[in-house]
């Protein structure tokens, strides 16, 4: 039926209106509950206005009320796709603190856990990345792979996805003694594994044109908006705070930085394939060099950090994952501040989204890599 | 350049602006007056200091004052800042630094939101992680809400 004829004439005589369309909370590519406002003109994205704090339970105020141990289990769920690194993260924070040392043997198992768990991040995002652009093999793949490592996680702490396992001062149990022999086996098993995410995502054509020049950040911009992590890396600045700003023993290690040039979706894709690789290389090195001997150093019975303030920051697999604690001398921090690398690398979306199409918005945002527990703290 | 010099730079120019600093091993650390935050931040900026790491907000209570922390690096060289604000709670208003560093938006929408500092030229201060009809600022050590329920150990 055609519509009466008034309202046609008008219509061809009007510009196309843009409109406002709500992408989220509930859209299957947030991975998790993110609200994108996107202003349309037909197909193309012309403003991006990101909406979070749907996960928001204040992370920081229930900091306040526990004492420094406690925390612990809480940061598992800051960024739930890599606890490990949380973890790893604020405890290094407390004892820098502290100043406490860790023993030789804990500070190996804290990197080889951070490296494995920096792999096991990377391949869920690679996974759910070619599910976002339609590549179900890859996703299948890649989850076959991360559930090997969160079998070899589960033989150390006891968990599959929030472990805990980091303490102030060490570790709190010693590998198990199958550990060592199936790490080994597990990377021998997944090294041949990378070639065939090539084959099915890195040399794909229809891959490459669809990612390729979408959504470009430049280095000018990343350092305004404080990008970190692989986003960074993929315009082309070589930084990592592993290499950078060396915490725990990373100085010890030979591994390489890749970095990108463009800083498109295609360069963020081709860094974190590659720093899977050279993950692989640490944690080799690591249990080549992994001593014997205490795993926990003198740590006093009560957590009381002298009166102070630090700015503590590791390299997460999202990138620089910083605690702020305002200590007043007593067992619960004054203050205790997460600056996770996803709220700020999401911020330059509004940048970096608008002048593509609705379906590209898709491949932008999985990119970013966020992970929605962290943004909303 | 180092964080003697770094001090030495920022004193020399503003005076009695920095209330108080100290080296702590590769950070220069700076307590400074409200009046002149926005010129030293920009001053800062202007010695290579690019990257806004971090700005965090704290209620010190105590005396009756928030702060504002500001963590600033380079990614060339290995020297880092903290810088600090301080505010009187019954006029919580610092300038905004969205124009020198645009991580700072949604940062400070974070500490108005949580902490209810006012950043003044900010383009666009909403809540960002609590919902809009929110009342007060959770992360102030004096807020109170009847569905928070206090911790007492077991």
């Amino acid at each position: 039926m055609n519509p009466p004829e008034t309202v046609v004439t008008e219509h061809l005589q009007e510009t196309m209106e843009e409109m406002y369309v709500n992408m989220g909370p509930q859209h299957p590519s947030t991975h998790g509950v993110l609200r994108l406002m996107l202003k349309l003109d037909g197909e193309e994205v012309t403003a991006v206005i990101p909406y979070i704090g749907y996960l928001h339970r204040c992370h920081e105020k229930i900091g306040e009320n526990r004492t420094y141990i406690q925390i612990i289990p809480y940061t598992d769920r800051l960024d739930y796709l890599a606890s490990m690194y949380n973890n790893f993260g604020y405890v290094l924070a407390v004892e820098r603190l502290m100043g406490l040392q860790v023993p030789e043997r804990a500070e190996y198992m804290r990197v080889i856990l951070a490296e494995l768990q920096r792999i096991a991040s990377h391949l869920i995002w690679m996974g759910t990345f070619g599910l976002d652009l339609g590549n179900f093999t890859i996703f299948m793949y890649c989850f076959r792979e991360r559930e090997k490592i969160l079998d070899l996680f589960e033989s150390v702490s006891g968990q599959r996805l929030n472990y805990s396992f980091y303490r102030i001062g060490g570790m709190p149990m010693d590998f198990p003694m199958t550990f060592l022999t199936d790490c080994k086996a597990f990377l021998e098993w997944f090294k041949p594994r990378l070639p065939e995410y090539d084959a099915v995502m890195t040399d794909n054509i229809i891959f490459q044109k669809r990612v390729q020049g979408l959504g470009k950040l430049d280095q000018k911009t990343a350092i305004d908006y404080a990008i970190s992590g692989p986003m960074l890396r993929a315009s082309g600045i070589k930084w990592d705070l592993r290499r950078n700003d060396p915490y725990s023993i990373y100085d010890r290690f030979d591994f390489d930085i890749p970095v990108g040039s463009a800083g498109d979706v295609w360069d963020r894709y081709m860094v974190r394939r590659i720093e899977m690789a050279e993950s692989v290389k640490i944690v080799e090195q690591g249990l080549r060099a992994l001593p014997p001997g205490e795993i926990m150093g003198k740590v006093p019975k009560k957590i009381k950090p002298p009166v102070g303030d630090i700015y503590s920051r590791v390299e997460s697999p999202r990138g620089e994952l910083g605690f702020y604690i305002v200590s007043d001398g007593s067992e619960k921090p004054y203050r205790y501040k997460v600056r996770a690398p996803t709220f700020v690398n999401l911020s330059v979306l509004p940048v970096i989204g608008p002048g593509h199409l609705i379906a590209d918005m898709v491949a932008i945002l999985g990119s970013i890599d966020i992970v929605l527990g962290e943004v909303d703290r | 350049m180092t964080p003697e010099e770094v001090i030495q730079a920022i004193g020399s120019q503003f005076g009695e602006a920095v209330k108080a600093s100290e080296v702590k091993g590769v950070e220069a650390r700076m307590d400074i007056d409200r009046g002149k935050g926005y010129e030293i931040l920009a001053g800062l900026k202007g010695m290579g200091f690019d990257y806004l790491n971090c700005l965090s907000s704290v209620d010190r209570i105590a005396s009756g004052e928030l702060e504002a922390v500001y963590n600033l690096s380079s990614l060339r060289e290995a020297t880092k800042v903290l810088v600090r604000v301080r505010v009187p709670r019954e006029d919580p208003v610092i300038r905004s630094v969205v124009s020198l560093w645009s991580t700072a938006d949604w940062h400070e929408r974070e500490a108005y939101d949580l902490m209810g500092i006012h950043f003044d030229g900010h383009p666009d201060l909403r809540r960002i992680l609590t919902s809009e009809d929110w009342v007060g600022h959770p992360l102030r050590k004096d807020y109170q809400d009847e569905r928070l329920v206090p911790y007492e150990p077991a």
